[in-house]
């Protein structure tokens, strides 16, 4: 039984991570329709600034984060500006261009940083909580608690503010949404910015959970995209469930199946697409052909 | 032609030539990237023909390769006995992999084939009898009689005969009705599964092709290698392969193969600066993608089209402007009495609903054979869905569908186009990659996709059926009046003969039912006329016809009957002029009562039939 | 009309005529001859310089510059310099077979590299045709089974690290109650079997055997099995960043153990990864047990140090103690290349910082290792 709370718990923490990224990937969908297939390297260049200012700066963690997230909205900015001519128009060379600008963020980054990555101590230095004999780490209450404020932000600025309402305007109906004066570009820039901000977060987020490295990008991305997926591409509450779902199943196939643990994850991910293609919440994108 | 003849001689024998000037690195390194090559056209197939997204291309070449060399080194059999049952792994995986194809596309597609991709990686590192990660080493050389193919020279032919046998398939593929109709799957499915194209198991053969393709190149490389490690067929090595499909041209297998050979010679130059050459295939993608989507292998056209804008590249000599010539009528069929005409429409109760919002509710209508319905109605009210639910492409919530005595309830779209119901679209879906001769094309393919084995083993059956369906579109286009712009893109014809060329894509086929919607939007007054008299044509061919149409005008001159429909309702049926004057249409749909004098009473020419 | 007919004739002809002359010799080039009796002396690296293992190419780099750094300044062999090319292999052992007919066609002499025992597998037949010696800092059996005489180890094998910390661990403080927790790479794969067979020698069952993959993140699962079965040690058989996440998540679990490797466990990376305070009490089997080990350690460290601000480590030290070797055999050898500087790599009796390298026909030089435990942040070495 210990096992498998424990299990439980392990994975909940690395899937907050995943929800995370998953809810850069959802927003980002949701209001611009484009899947960003760099987020996953928008993570780690937002892991790398977190901890360079932590670390080198030495400034105080929650700065630096803050700081991370502002700059790595910028590179945000950069990427959307780049591919704003093919907003709308052909969907898979949008997600192929992308593809491109993860392997230039990732490259670069060796570049800046070198390709030995570096370890970040936990800015949380209290031990880990013991419940009845299952440990939980102080530091992922920690982030469960900035993803669960992160969703809860998002939803309110997607539903409450005017911003908000225009960016989901936007990506129902672009043409629409022009005709009554929302600046589309405008509001797919501050869609992306957002997006790249919560890579940011989570990158930061990361950082002491695990260890910063310029490849670092490519698991958490594809894991991320997998949970945003698994909950309904495009739904707020959907990515973090969908998140949480990939690290608990991710978890338990590592304690049953071992070395194994992809093939089984990835499997068993492909069998639930098949059968609810749009995932736990999402709308119906399957088409009859 | 001629001069493209001799430069394909001139770039064999070039081909063919080329290991005289290369050292033993050099000639690796053309193995490798002829290897590269074949995967790219692999890939190309899959992706820029069919339109799936298949990030599991390196699986494939995985299973080729392991196979190879699990059966050659664990169960001692020969190199080409396990080469052979290496490519049936291959197509079995590659078939597994198109499985999720059936039910979702794009970027859903995408990740489901990149974990896929991990998921075989996962598997073969863990393995022992892939070797695990160290992978399995002294795979036996192949051998041909004659012939030690450790030299890399003499392996060089091998691949190159393969590779050149392989380019010619899939460009025979491509240029015949099986890739004409992935083509237009991927350009539009939905519109594709209207002119009759099986696209659940076009998708599947999708992925055979591109698996087979994987094969090839994962048995060359065992040869060639004599070694497999799972680190070869990384996410690395698929996002590299994905740059040089989308940067050679994806839609091109010629493109692709330019990619391949492009990306890998840039990569060679340069292996001194790994990280920097990183930077450059992103970039390179990145402004491939927004600025030259059609890749390299798309230049030339765009250089020409750009060089005649400027006028500096004359036009093909012999080319006047070209027009639409006029409508040839079909040979009427007898007709028999409006009243002894057998239903061949029956719409039973069906009731449509989205969400909470009812768009169908009880409608029932029954169409005669030979007659020419008219639906009309408000916006909104549910016309369009109630085509959606006759050509398959809806499920109704309740109720029958039946086409003379066949239930045909939430049939697939193709099976209908079979049964033989054709239509257009309010929003016109031609394939828009596809030539309007093209178009016309794959409407005029009947032939069902499990005959695909032609391609295989009796391609002579294949061409000849092509140049059948040829002819068949040289007539449908001379009687729609389109000669002239048989080799023209939609995209680049004026409206009006676009709505033509999806009326001459949809009677290719000589269907049963015919479904207009709405054919008379944005057309002009001789444009409507022409239309009327087309479809009276099509009609006395003996195809049944039904229109949406918001024309009052065309209705009433046109359609023997008329179903109104007002939010999700059938409000009213029978001849024009009666409905005209029911008051519940008048107040839901024409207008004032007022106007009902304003509206023509049956049409003499009607009237004289 | 007449014109294109007979443009296409005369393509054929020509193409024809080619072909004919073409077939009648078979293709192939002269080598560019390696290593003439002057020119700088070529020395190949490779490793990768990208990519996930890429932290262990870097190191390799800095060792063997060093080497060829000293060696320079105090005139070369036989007064020609020595040039030290770098060649990344990506980690991939397809990218590592074309390096290898790379550096056989450009005139390479020898090569040290890779760090990975995969790629340097797949590159082993090339270079052993091409008769070029390779000097590789990987560690796993599989090397050996290769049975190449051109391939040398620039450190003990994987057997060698695991039957010294066997002999510690079970004979020497008779703990039995041991965990296993390694990945399924190939370096965690040889640690797995060796260890397992070093136990298995001594009779010893582990409690516990988790295989986990190289790309996890989280090992709540298997650590929490470990710990039920409460055992005395744990033995980590993964590289430097995922045995110290192994290690930090171990005790956030609450797991007090203390825990056992071989090279990954001596370097800094894998105390920073897991925090100074949950390594404490590791014990290491290396032959290089820090910097301040041996007065030669010292040395080598100090110049490690002015050369590139950073301090030294397990790696740097092997590929610079390969590349002596690999320079004195040149020596010795008169800048001989192929079979005859093999034989005098073979013949080499070296005394560097991993220990006392004496080749025998395996390709391996050095057989034993030292323990040492980590305490207070530093590796001390234990008296044998």
């Amino acid at each position: 039984m210990q096992v498998f709370l424990q299990t439980i718990i392990g994975g909940v923490s690395l899937g907050a991570i995943y929800a995370l990224v998953a809810l850069g990937f959802s927003l980002v969908y949701r209001t611009m329709g484009l899947v960003n297939f760099a987020h996953g390297n928008v993570v780690m260049v937002g892991a790398y600034l977190a901890s360079t200012f932590y670390l080198s700066v030495r400034l105080p963690f929650g700065l630096a984060m803050l700081i991370a997230i502002v700059v790595t909205g910028l590179v945000g900015v950069v990427i959307e500006r780049v591919l704003r001519p093919l907003e709308h128009k052909d969907f898979d060379l949008m997600l192929i261009g992308t593809i491109g600008f993860g392997v230039v963020l990732e490259a670069v980054a060796v570049l800046i940083w070198g390709a030995t990555g570096r370890a970040v101590r936990s800015p949380v230095p209290a031990r880990p909580l013991d419940i009845f004999g299952v440990r939980v780490r102080t530091y992922d209450l920690l982030v469960l608690a900035v993803a669960a404020l992160a969703t809860v932000g998002l939803v309110l600025f997607l539903q409450r503010t005017k911003r908000g309402a225009a960016m989901q305007a936007v990506a129902m109906d672009h043409e629409a949404a022009t005709a009554l004066g929302i600046h589309v570009g405008r509001s797919n820039a501050m869609a992306f910015v957002i997006g790249a901000g919560l890579a940011a977060l989570a990158g930061g987020l990361v950082g002491p959970l695990l260890y910063v490295s310029p490849s670092m990008g490519g698991t958490l991305g594809i894991k991320g995209f997998a949970g945003a997926v698994l909950g309904g591409f495009g739904s707020i509450p959907g990515a973090i469930v969908g998140g949480i779902a990939i690290g608990v199943l991710d978890s338990f196939a590592a304690g049953h199946f071992q070395g194994y643990s992809e093939l089984v994850t990835f499997v068993v991910f492909t069998v639930i697409i098949m059968v609810r293609p749009t995932g736990v919440f999402g709308e119906r994108t399957v088409n009859r052909a | 032609m001629r001069y493209r003849a001799g430069g394909l001689l001139l770039l064999a024998v070039a081909a063919w030539l080329l290991p005289y000037q290369l050292n033993r690195y050099s000639i690796h390194v053309a193995n490798v990237t002829i290897l590269f090559a074949l995967l790219a056209i692999g890939l190309g197939l899959a992706m820029g023909v069919a339109g799936q997204i298949n990030l599991a291309q390196v699986a494939f070449f995985g299973v080729g390769a392991y196979a190879t060399a699990i059966l050659s080194t664990r169960a001692g059999l020969g190199f080409w006995t396990a080469a052979a049952l290496a490519m049936v792994a291959a197509a079995a995986v590659g078939v597994l992999v198109g499985l999720p194809a059936l039910r979702m596309q794009s970027h859903y597609l995408g990740i489901v084939t990149l974990g896929l991709a991990l998921a075989f990686t996962n598997w073969v590192t863990n393995t022992q009898l892939a070797g695990g990660a160290e992978g399995i080493s002294a795979i036996p050389v192949p051998t041909l009689p004659g012939l030690d193919l450790s030299d890399e020279y003499l392996f060089y032919y091998v691949e190159l005969v393969v590779f050149a046998a392989a380019l010619a398939f899939g460009l025979f593929v491509v240029h015949t009705p099986l890739g004409r109709r992935m083509r237009a799957m991927r350009d539009d499915a939905l519109a594709a599964g209207a002119v009759g194209v099986e696209v659940p198991m076009l998708r599947l053969i999708a992925f055979l092709l591109a698996s087979l393709y994987g094969g090839v190149a994962g048995v060359l490389y065992a040869g060639l290698i004599q070694f497999v490690a799972p680190e070869t067929f990384s996410i690395a090595n698929m996002f590299l392969l994905l740059a040089m499909v989308i940067i050679g041209g994806r839609q091109s297998l010629v493109g692709c193969v330019v990619g391949a050979v492009t990306l890998a010679l840039i990569r060679e130059l340069l292996v001194d600066y790994p990280t920097y050459a990183q930077v450059a295939y992103g970039s390179v993608v990145v402004l491939t993608v927004v600025f030259a989507p059609t890749g390299l292998a798309g230049l030339p056209r765009r250089l020409t089209a750009s060089l005649r804008r400027r006028g500096l590249a004359r036009r093909p000599a012999g080319a006047s402007a070209p027009t639409m010539r006029p409508f040839q009528p079909y040979e009427p069929e007898p007709e028999p009495e409006p009243v002894d005409r057998p239903p061949l429409l029956h719409v039973d109760g069906v009731s449509m609903r989205f969400r909470g919002l009812t768009a169908l509710r009880t409608v029932s209508l029954t169409v005669g054979a030979g007659e020419i319905r008219g639906i009309v109605g408000p916006n909104g009210s549910g016309k369009t869905t109630l085509f959606n639910v006759i050509s398959g492409l809806y499920r109704p919530a309740a109720g029958r569908v039946a086409l003379a005595d066949r239930d045909v309830t939430g049939a697939r779209p193709y099976r209908l186009a079979h049964a033989g119901i054709a239509r257009t679209f309010q929003n016109l879906r031609l394939f828009g990659a596809l030539t309007v001769r093209d178009n016309v094309l794959v409407a005029l393919d009947t032939s069902r996709l499990r005959g695909s084995w032609r391609y295989a083993i009796w391609p002579v059956g294949v061409w000849r059926h092509d140049r059948e369906l040829n002819a068949r579109a040289d007539d449908v286009l001379a009687r729609f009046g389109l000669d002239d712009f048989a080799h023209t893109l939609p995209g680049a014809l004026p409206y009006g003969i676009q709505r033509r060329v999806e009326i001459a894509r949809a009677m290719a086929r000589q269907p049963a039912l015919l479904l207009l919607d709405e054919p008379a939007a944005g057309l002009n007054g001789d444009e409507v006329r022409q239309l009327g008299e087309i479809v009276r044509s099509i009609r006395d061919s003996g195809v049944t016809v039904v229109l949406i149409e918001h024309n009052m005008g065309l209705v009433m001159s046109l359609c023997e009957r008329v179903t109104v429909l007002a939010a999700g309702v059938v409000i009213a049926e029978g001849t024009p002029a009666q409905v005209a004057r029911t008051p519940q249409v008048i107040e839901a749909y024409l207008g004032d009562s007022a106007m009902a004098g304003d509206l023509p009473a049956q049409v003499p020419a009607e009237a004289a039939r | 009309m007449i014109r294109r007919r007979r443009y296409l004739a005369a393509v054929t002809c020509t193409a024809a005529a080619a072909v004919v002359a073409a077939a009648c010799s078979a293709p192939g080039s002269d080598k560019s001859s390696s290593a003439g009796g002057s020119g700088p002396i070529k020395i190949a690296v490779v490793d990768a310089q990208s990519g996930q293992l890429s932290s262990l190419g870097a190191w390799e780099l800095k060792g063997a510059r060093l080497a060829v750094g000293e060696w320079n300044k105090a005139g070369g062999i036989n007064g020609r310099q020595i040039q030290l090319d770098v060649f990344d292999d990506q980690g991939d052992p397809t990218v590592g077979t074309t390096l290898a007919r790379k550096i056989d066609s450009e005139g390479y002499v020898a090569m040290i590299g890779t760090a990975e025992s995969a790629v340097t597998i797949a590159m082993a037949p090339t270079l052993r045709q091409a008769e070029i010696p390779n000097i590789t800092s990987g560690q796993s059996p599989g090397l050996v089974a290769v049975n190449s005489p051109f391939l040398f180890l620039n450190g003990p094998t994987s057997t060698t690290y695991d039957e010294t910390l066997a002999k510690y661990i079970v004979d020497k403080k008779g703990i039995k109650n041991i965990a296993l927790i390694t990945n399924n790479g190939s370096f965690g794969k040889g640690e797995h079997d060796a260890f397992s067979k070093a136990l298995a020698s001594r009779s010893v069952t582990p409690v516990a055997d988790q295989v986990v993959t190289s790309d996890q993140k989280d090992f709540s699962a298997a650590l929490t099995t470990i710990r039920q079965k409460r055992p005395q040690l744990i033995f980590l058989g993964a590289e430097e960043v995922e045995s110290g996440l192994i290690v930090k998540q171990a005790r956030d679990l609450g797991i007090t153990a203390p825990f056992a490797g071989a090279a990954p466990q001596g370097t800094p990376v894998f105390l920073d990864t897991a925090g100074a305070a949950n390594v404490e009490g590791t014990i290491v089997s290396s032959p290089y047990l820090g910097n301040d080990a041996s007065d030669a350690a010292r040395k080598f460290a100090a110049a490690y140090k002015a050369a590139y601000g950073q301090d030294a480590e397990l790696h740097g030290a092997k590929a610079y103690d390969g590349t002596q070797i690999l320079l004195t055999a040149l020596k010795t050898s008169n800048a001989a290349t192929g079979k005859a500087l093999a034989d005098a790599i073979r013949s080499t009796k070296y005394t560097g910082l991993l220990g006392n390298f004496a080749y025998d026909d395996t390709g391996v030089g050095v057989f034993a290792t030292a323990i040492g435990t980590i305490t207070g942040g530093k590796l001390v070495a234990e008296s044998a």
